[in-house]
C-alpha cells in the first residue's frame, strides 16, 4: 500500500485549506488589533473570496482526493459555492450587528469560517468518517455561535438546547451509522454501495437509514426533529439564524444526499417512503404553525422548516432530475432566506430590537426601500412569479409530477396556497399597518447594502433568468454517484 | 464461549452503571459510578484487541474529564437535587415508554437479523503494512484518514475558543 | 409593433419610481404627473399599436423577450414534453380591445384621481398612484402574456394589488376585513387555476395559448363524458371564477367597495373582475371542447346575474348598488361565454368598462359632494347641484338598462339573442335580470339626483378665509372639480358610442366588434375551414327585432316602474319595505272608494279616465307589492347564503389552520426533555411503519 499523500491531494483540498489558514489569521488578528472590526470583516471575506476562486479551479472535475474520502467533483462544487456564499452575505450582515449588539468580532467571525469548514467537508465527503467529522465541526461551531448574546437568557438557551437536543440526535445518528458499517465491513459511501448491492437489504439496513433519516432530519429540521427550531432560531442572534437556516441546511441537505443516493440506493425504495412521510408532515405542519407567529424570527424559523419540506421532495424523488431541481431550490432559497434575515437585522437598532411581526409596522412609510426588498423576499418565498421562488417550485413540483408523485405535488401546491396568508401578513403589516414605535431611521451601511444588494440580485435574476442556475444545479447532480441503478429501474 | 460470557456481563454492567450515573440523587455518588462506567468500557476495549483505545479510555476520560467533572461538582455546591425543579409539564412517562419501545424494537431487529436473515459475512480490514495495535492506528490516521484527524483538530480548537469565548467575563 | 412589451412596461416604471422614490421626495403633483404620464404614454402606444394590428393580415403578433423557463422535460400524456416558457407577449384582436380599455379607461382614472384623492396627505397619495400603475402593469402583463405562465404573472400581480387597494384605508377596520377576504376567496381560485394549468401542461405539452388551441382543436368534443378536456375547463373555471365573482366566490366584491372609488372603478369594475371572463375567453377553443363545462359556465353566470341583480333592489349604499351590478353584469358576460358566444361576452366586456367605470367615477363625484355619505337616504336633489355628474351618470344608467341606441342594448342585446338560440330558460332569466337592472340603476338615479335634498345641512360660509385654518370644511354639495368631471364626460360619449361597432345584422349593421374579435377564438387551423357552421340556429331578422323589442321594453318598464316608485309616489317603496299596517292600508282603500265615487259624477271622458286610473293603480300596487315581497324574499336568501354558507366555509377554512396552529404551539413548549421525545417517538413511528410494512404486510 502507498503511503501518506500526494500533493495532488493538498491541491485538491485547496479551498479548505485557505478556508482554514484564513480562520487562523482571523483568531490572530484579533488579539493583535481587537478593535478592528473592518479589518477582520476584510481578512474574512478575502479568505471567503479565495476559497470560492479555488473552488473554481476544479470545475468540471470528477475525482475523489485524499484515499477516497473525498469527493472533488460538481456536486461538492455546487455545495460550496452555496455554503461560502451565504457565508459571506452572513457576515455582510453581521458586521451592523455586531457593532449594535457589542459583540466580540474576532471571535465570531473565526467561528463562522470554522462552521463553513465544516459544510464544505459536508459537501465533499464521501465517506460516512469525513462526512461526520464535518458535521461535527459545524455544529460545534454552531452551538457557541447560538450562545454568543451572552447576557441574553434567551441566546443562552438556545445555545443550550441545540446543544444537548444535537448530542441526542448525533447519537441516533451515530448509531445508524455504526449498523450499516456492521453490516458492511466499510465507511466508504462507494464500498457500502457495492456490499449491498445483489442482496435482499436486511432489515438492519433499513434499521439504520430510519436512524440516519432521524439524525439528518434533526439537521434539517424534518417534523418530527423540528422542534429545537424554532426556540433557537428565536434566540440565537439574527445572522447566525440566517446562517443556520440556510447554511447548515443546505449542508446537512448535501451529506443526506450523499449517505442516500451513493450508499443506499439497494434501499431507495425504503428511504423514498421514509423521507414522503417526512416531507408532508415537514411543510404542513410548518406552514400551519407558521400562521399564528407574531415573532418575525419564529415565523421564519417555521417557513425555514416548511422550505425543508419543500426540499426533500427532491430526496423522495431521488432522480436527476429531482435533486437537480432540489439544488435549483437551495440556490432559490439561500438568496430569498437570507434576504428576509438581512431585513430583519436591518431592524435592529440601538433602541429597537425589531423582530416582532407589529414592528414592521407602516414600515413602508419610514423606509420604502425596505419594505419593498422584504416584499420581494416574502413573495418569493410564497413562491410567486416573476420571483426566484417561483422558478424553483415549478421545478421541484414538476419533478415531482414527473417521477409519479402527483399526490406529493399536490400537497405541496396546498401548502404553498396556506403559506401565502403569513408571507402577505408581513406585507399586510408593513404597508397597512399603523406606525410602530419609531427609534431611530433604518440605516442600511455599506456591508449591509451589498448583502442586500445580492439578495436581490439572486431573487429578481433567477426569477426571470434562471437559466444560469439551473445548468450548474443539472450538473452537479449528474455527479452524483448511484443513480445508475435508479435510473435503469424507471 | 467465555469471550461472549465476558461480553455480556460488562455490556449489563456498563448499562448498569449508566442508569446509575443518572438515577443517583447525590451528585458525587454520580460521577463515582461514571469513572466505573468508564473502566468497564476500557476493559471492553481491551477484549476487543484495542489495548491503545483502552489506555486513552482510561487516562483521558476516567483520568482527566472525570476529574474536572469531581473539581467542578465540590466548588459548584448545588443546594438541591435537580429534580426539585421539574417542570410539571414534563412528559417523563412517555419518554420512558418510547425509550423501551424503540429498545425493544432495536433489540428485536437485531436478534431476529442476526439469527434468520442470510447475512453475508462481512469482510475483515484490509491487511495492515505493520504489526502492532498502536502503530497500526497512527499508520491509519497519518495516511488513510489524515484529513478528518486534521479536521478534528480544528474541531478541537473550535471547541476552546467557544470556551472562552463563553466563559470569558464581558471587561 | 414590437415595441408592445413597453406597454405594460411603462406604468411599471412608473410604481418603480413613484414607489422608490416619490414616497419620500416627491410632491403631490409630480408624482401624479409621472403616473399619469406614463399611463398616457401607454394608451399612445396602445393606440398606435392596435392601428397597427388592423393592418396585419393574420391579426396577430407575438413578441418573445427572452426565455424564462429553460426547457424541463416533464412526462405528458403525450410522452415526454418540454416545458419551456418564454417572456412572451401576444397581440391579437381580443388582447388589443383589453388593452385599450386598460389603458384608456386607466388613463381616465388616473386623471379623475388627480382631484378625489386630494385630501389624502403626500404620502398616502403618493402610495395611491404608485399602487395604481403598478395594478396597469400587472392587468397588462395579464392581458398580454402570450402564455398561461405569463398570464398567471399577471394574474396574481392584480390581485395583489387589489387586495393592497382595498385595505388602502387601513386604519378601517371593515377595510383591512375586506382586503383579507379578498385576498383569501381568490386564494381558492387561484389554486383551481393552478391545477388548471398544471393539466394543460399535463395533456397538451404547452402552455402557450395558441399552440393549446390547435392541439385542443384536433380532439374530439366531449359531448357525452366529462373527460381531460372538460377537467381543465373546469379548473380554469374555478380560477375565472374566483377572480369574476361569480357564484359561490362573488362574496369578496361587494366589501371591496370599502377601497376608494377610483379602485372601485377601475379594479372592480372595468378590468380586473373582467380577467375571469378574458381568461374563459382567449381558452374559447378549449371550452368549446367541453359542452358540458359551457353549460356549468352558462349557468353560473346566468344565476350570478339574477341574483345580484336581485340584492341591488334593495340596497341603500350607492356604491353597493354599484358593486351587486358588477355581479350581475359579470354573470351576463359568463352566460354569453357559456353559450358560446365569446364575441359578445368581450363585447359586453368592453361596452361594461364605458358605462360603470362612467357609474361608479359618478358616484365617486357625488361621495365626494356629499362629503364622504354613500347613503342614498340622505341624498335626493343633486340635479341642481351637479349638473355634469347628473347628465353623465345618467347615460351611463340607460346604457346599461338597455335602451338603444346606447352601447349596453347592442352588448346586451346579442347575449340575450344568443342565450335565447341556445337555451330559453336561461334567456328568461337574463330577461328578468335586465328588467331589475333597469329598475335599480335608475331607482339609484331617482333616489341621489331626484326629489327633494335629504342630506345633512351645512354652514354658509361667509367669505372667511379662516375656514381653511381647521382643516377641511364642507360646504354643501357641489360639482366636482374639471378634473373629476371631464373624465366623466368622455366615458360618458363611450358609453353612448361604444356600442355602434357592434350594430347586429337585424338593425342594418355588419356587428363589426364579432368578425374582428373571431381570430382569437378559434383555432388557427380551423378558421379558414367555414368555422362559421357552429352558429348553428339563425332566427329571421323579424324574429331577432321582435326579441329586441321584448328586451327593450322590459328594460322600460324597470325604468317606468323605478320612476312610479321613487319619483311619481315618493315614499311608496319605504311604505313597502315598512311593511304596511292595517289600518294604513284601510286608509288608503277607503281614498279608493272616495275617487271612484268622484269619477261617476264627472263627464264620460274623466270617468274613464279615472277608472283606468284606478284600475292601473290596482294593479301596479299589487305587481308592486308582490314584487317587493319577492324581492325581499330572495334577497334574504341571498343574504342567508352569504353569510351562512359561503361566509361560513371561508371562516371554517381559516378556523381550522389557527387552531392547527395554536395547537402546535401547546406542544411546543419549550422543555428539552419533551422535544428529545417528539424525536424519540419520530423514530419509534418509523421503525414501526417498517416493521409493519415488512413483516405484517400492508
Amino acid at each position: 500500500m502507498p503511503a501518506g499523500f500526494s500533493a495532488l491531494d493538498f491541491y485538491y483540498i485547496l479551498p479548505e485549506l485557505l478556508l482554514t489558514g484564513g480562520a487562523m489569521v482571523v483568531l490572530l488578528l484579533a488579539v493583535l488589533t481587537p478593535r478592528n472590526d473592518n479589518l477582520l470583516l476584510g481578512v474574512s471575506l478575502g479568505t471567503l473570496v479565495a476559497s470560492v476562486l479555488s473552488v473554481s479551479l476544479f470545475s468540471g472535475l470528477d475525482v475523489t482526493a485524499a484515499r477516497g474520502l473525498l469527493a472533488v467533483d460538481s456536486f461538492a462544487a455546487f455545495f460550496k459555492f452555496i455554503v461560502l456564499l451565504s457565508a459571506g452575505l452572513t457576515m455582510l450582515m453581521s458586521a451592523p450587528y455586531l457593532r449594535v449588539e457589542g459583540l466580540k468580532a474576532g471571535e465570531y467571525y473565526f467561528l463562522i469560517l470554522c462552521a463553513t469548514l465544516g459544510m464544505m467537508f459536508m459537501a465533499s465527503g464521501v465517506d460516512l468518517i469525513t462526512l461526520f467529522i464535518g458535521l461535527e465541526t459545524m455544529a460545534v461551531s454552531f452551538y457557541i455561535l447560538a450562545g454568543f448574546l451572552k447576557p441574553n437568557p434567551r441566546s443562552n438557551e438556545a445555545a443550550v438546547k441545540y446543544f444537548l437536543l444535537g448530542a441526542f440526535s448525533l447519537g441516533v445518528l451515530l448509531y445508524g451509522m455504526s449498523l450499516v458499517y456492521g453490516a458492511t465491513g466499510t465507511t466508504s459511501l462507494q464500498g457500502i454501495a457495492v456490499a449491498l448491492s445483489g442482496q435482499s437489504p436486511s432489515m438492519v439496513i433499513v434499521l439504520a437509514v430510519v436512524l440516519i433519516g432521524a439524525g439528518m432530519g434533526f439537521k434539517i429540521a424534518a417534523v418530527p426533529f423540528h422542534m429545537w427550531a424554532p426556540d433557537v432560531y428565536e434566540g440565537a442572534p439574527t445572522p447566525v439564524t440566517a446562517f443556520l437556516s440556510v447554511g447548515s441546511k443546505a449542508a446537512s441537505f448535501a451529506m443526506l444526499l450523499r449517505i442516500f443516493v451513493e450508499a443506499l440506493p439497494a434501499v431507495a425504495a425504503d428511504w423514498s417512503a421514509l423521507f414522503w412521510v417526512l416531507a408532508v408532515l415537514t411543510m404542513t405542519l410548518g406552514n400551519i404553525a407558521a400562521l399564528t407567529q407574531s415573532n418575525l424570527k419564529r415565523m421564519l424559523a417555521y417557513s425555514s422548516i416548511a422550505h425543508a419540506g419543500y426540499l426533500l421532495i427532491g430526496v423522495v424523488v431521488g432522480t436527476e432530475r429531482g435533486v437537480a431541481s432540489m439544488l435549483v431550490y437551495l440556490g432559490v432559497y439561500l438568496f430569498m432566506q437570507l434576504g428576509a434575515f438581512a431585513i430583519v437585522v436591518a431592524m435592529r437598532r440601538s433602541d429597537v430590537v425589531g423582530d416582532e411581526l407589529k414592528d414592521l409596522g407602516g414600515l413602508f412609510r419610514r423606509s420604502p426601500a425596505a419594505a419593498f426588498m422584504m416584499l420581494l423576499f416574502m413573495l418569493s418565498l410564497g413562491g410567486i412569479p416573476p420571483t426566484a421562488g417561483f422558478m424553483g417550485k415549478v421545478w421541484l413540483f414538476g419533478a415531482a409530477v414527473d417521477a409519479g408523485f402527483v399526490w406529493l405535488a399536490v400537497i405541496a401546491v396546498a401548502n404553498s396556497a396556506v403559506s401565502l396568508y403569513y408571507y402577505l401578513r408581513v406585507v399586510v403589516f408593513m404597508w397597512m399597518h399603523e406606525d410602530a414605535q419609531p427609534g431611530s431611521p433604518l440605516v442600511f451601511g455599506p456591508a449591509m447594502t451589498v448583502a442586500l444588494g445580492i439578495a436581490i440580485l439572486g431573487t429578481v435574476v433567477f426569477g426571470i433568468y434562471p437559466q444560469l442556475l439551473f445548468e450548474q444545479a443539472q450538473a452537479a447532480a449528474g455527479t452524483l454517484e448511484g443513480f445508475s441503478a435508479t435510473v435503469a429501474l424507471r | 464461549m467465555a469471550e461472549a460470557l465476558a461480553f455480556y456481563t460488562l455490556s449489563v454492567l456498563i448499562l448498569g452503571l449508566a442508569v446509575a450515573v443518572i438515577t443517583t440523587p447525590n451528585t458525587v455518588h454520580s460521577v463515582v459510578f461514571l469513572v466505573l462506567n468508564f473502566l468497564c468500557v476500557a476493559v471492553l476495549y481491551v477484549f476487543l484487541q484495542a489495548e491503545f483505545l483502552a489506555v486513552i479510555q482510561v487516562l483521558v476520560y476516567a483520568g482527566g474529564i472525570v476529574v474536572l467533572y469531581l473539581f467542578v461538582v465540590m466548588l459548584v455546591n448545588l443546594g438541591r437535587s435537580p429534580e426539585e425543579h421539574q417542570d410539571p409539564r414534563r412528559l417523563g412517562l412517555i419518554g420512558l415508554g418510547l425509550s423501551g419501545a424503540v429498545l425493544l424494537e432495536l433489540a428485536g431487529i437485531i436478534a431476529y437479523s442476526y439469527t434468520r436473515e442470510q447475512s453475508p459475512p462481512v469482510t475483515a480490514a484490509q491487511a495492515s503494512p505493520v504489526q502492532g495495535n498502536i502503530e497500526e492506528l497512527g499508520w491509519l490516521l497519518y495516511t488513510d484518514y489524515l484529513i478528518p484527524f486534521e479536521v478534528a483538530s480544528v474541531l478541537l480548537l473550535v471547541a476552546m475558543v467557544g470556551a472562552i469565548v463563553l466563559a470569558r467575563r464581558e471587561s | 409593433m414590437d415595441f408592445i412589451w413597453l406597454i405594460p412596461l411603462l406604468p411599471g416604471v412608473g410604481a418603480a419610481i413613484n414607489g422608490l422614490l416619490g414616497i419620500r421626495y416627491f410632491s403631490k403633483v409630480l408624482a401624479a404627473r409621472i403616473a399619469c404620464a406614463t399611463m398616457g404614454a401607454a394608451l399612445l402606444l396602445s393606440l398606435v399599436a392596435f392601428l397597427e394590428l388592423l393592418g396585419l393580415e393574420h391579426r396577430e403578433h407575438v413578441v418573445t423577450l427572452a426565455h424564462w423557463i429553460p426547457p424541463i422535460p416533464l412526462e405528458t400524456a403525450s410522452g415526454i414534453g418540454a416545458f419551456e416558457v418564454p417572456w412572451a407577449f401576444r397581440l391579437d384582436p381580443l388582447s388589443g380591445m383589453m388593452i385599450l380599455i386598460v389603458t384608456g379607461i386607466g388613463f381616465l382614472i388616473h386623471l379623475y384621481s388627480t382631484a378625489y384623492m386630494d385630501h389624502e396627505p403626500r404620502g398616502g397619495y403618493v402610495r395611491f398612484f404608485c399602487y395604481l400603475n403598478l395594478f396597469c402593469f400587472f392587468m397588462l402583463t395579464l392581458v398580454l402574456g402570450s402564455t398561461f405562465l405569463v398570464m398567471f404573472v399577471g394574474w396574481e400581480g392584480v390581485g395583489l394589488c387589489s387586495y393592497l387597494l382595498i385595505g388602502f384605508w387601513y386604519h378601517k377596520q371593515s377595510a383591512s376585513d375586506a382586503g383579507k377576504k379578498a385576498f383569501i376567496v381568490n386564494r381558492i381560485g387561484d389554486f383551481g387555476f393552478v391545477l388548471g394549468v398544471f393539466l394543460v401542461f399535463y395533456t397538451f405539452g404547452t402552455v402557450d395559448f395558441r399552440e393549446v388551441a390547435e392541439a385542443a382543436s384536433h380532439m374530439p368534443v366531449e359531448v357525452a363524458g366529462f373527460g381531460v378536456v372538460s377537467a381543465i375547463c373546469l379548473l380554469l373555471f374555478v380560477g375565472a371564477v374566483g377572480k369574476s365573482a361569480q357564484i359561490p366566490l362573488y362574496v369578496w366584491l361587494p366589501d371591496a367597495m370599502e377601497g376608494p372609488t377610483p379602485v372601485s372603478a377601475l379594479i372592480h369594475a372595468a378590468t380586473m373582475v373582467t380577467a375571469g371572463v378574458y381568461m374563459v375567453g382567449r381558452n374559447a377553443v378549449l371550452f368549446e371542447h367541453a359542452p358540458m363545462v359551457m353549460t356549468v359556465v352558462a349557468t353560473v353566470g346566468a344565476l350570478t346575474a339574477l341574483m345580484a341583480a336581485t340584492i341591488g333592489l334593495v340596497q341603500t349604499d350607492i356604491k353597493k348598488v354599484l358593486a351587486y351590478s358588477t355581479v350581475s353584469q359579470l354573470g351576463y358576460m359568463f352566460l354569453a361565454t357559456g353559450v358560446g358566444a365569446f364575441a359578445a361576452g368581450a363585447f359586453h366586456l368592453m361596452t361594461h368598462a364605458f358605462f360603470k367605470a362612467l357609474l361608479f367615477l359618478g358616484s365617486g363625484s357625488v361621495i365626494h359632494a356629499m362629503d364622504e355619505e354613500q347613503d342614498m337616504k340622505k341624498m335626493g336633489g343633486l340635479k341642481y347641484y351637479m349638473g355634469t355628474t347628473f347628465i353623465t351618470m345618467f347615460i351611463g344608467a340607460i346604457a346599461i338598462a338597455g335602451v338603444p341606441p346606447f352601447s349596453g342594448f347592442f352588448s346586451k342585446d346579442e347575449i340575450l339573442y344568443r342565450t335565447f338560440l341556445s337555451n330559453k330558460w336561461l334567456w328568461g332569466l337574463a330577461v328578468v335580470t335586465a328588467g331589475m337592472t333597469a329598475f335599480y340603476m335608475f331607482r339609484l338615479i331617482f333616489m341621489t339626483f331626484f326629489g327633494d335634498y335629504r342630506g345633512p345641512g351645512w354652514k354658509h360660509e361667509e367669505h372667511g378665509g379662516h375656514a381653511e385654518e381647521h382643516g377641511h370644511t364642507w360646504h354643501g354639495p357641489h360639482e366636482s372639480p374639471r378634473l373629476m368631471t371631464v373624465p366623466l364626460m368622455v366615458l360618458a360619449v363611450g358609453a353612448f358610442a361604444a356600442g355602434f361597432v357592434g350594430v347586429p345584422a337585424a338593425l342594418g349593421g355588419g356587428n363589426a366588434i364579432e368578425h374582428f374579435l373571431e381570430p382569437s377564438f378559434v383555432a388557427t387551423s380551423a378558421s379558414h375551414a367555414g368555422e362559421a357552421e357552429h352558429a348553428v340556429a339563425h332566427l329571421s331578422h323579424g324574429a331577432e327585432l321582435a326579441l329586441m323589442a321584448f328586451s327593450v321594453l322590459v328594460g322600460l318598464a324597470g325604468i317606468s316602474l323605478a320612476y312610479h316608485l321613487y319619483v311619481r309616489r315618493r315614499g311608496q317603496a319605504d311604505r313597502l319595505a315598512a311593511n304596511w299596517s292595517v289600518a294604513h292600508r284601510v286608509l288608503l282603500n277607503k281614498y279608493y272608494v272616495d275617487e271612484a265615487y268622484g269619477a261617476t259624477a264627472i263627464d264620460g271622458t274623466m270617468a274613464s279616465a279615472r277608472g283606468l286610473w284606478t284600475v292601473d293603480r290596482r294593479v301596479v300596487d299589487g305587481a308592486v307589492n308582490g314584487a317587493g315581497w319577492l324581492t325581499r324574499a330572495l334577497s334574504w336568501v341571498s343574504h342567508v347564503l352569504d353569510k351562512y354558507v359561503v361566509d361560513g366555509l371561508v371562516n371554517l377554512v381559516g378556523w381550522i389552520c389557527q387552531e392547527g396552529s395554536y395547537l402546535f404551539r401547546r406542544v411546543q413548549t419549550g422543555l428539552i426533555q419533551n422535544y428529545a421525545v417528539a424525536t424519540l417517538f419520530g423514530v419509534f413511528a418509523f421503525i414501526t411503519m417498517y416493521l409493519v410494512a415488512r413483516y405484517v404486510g400492508v
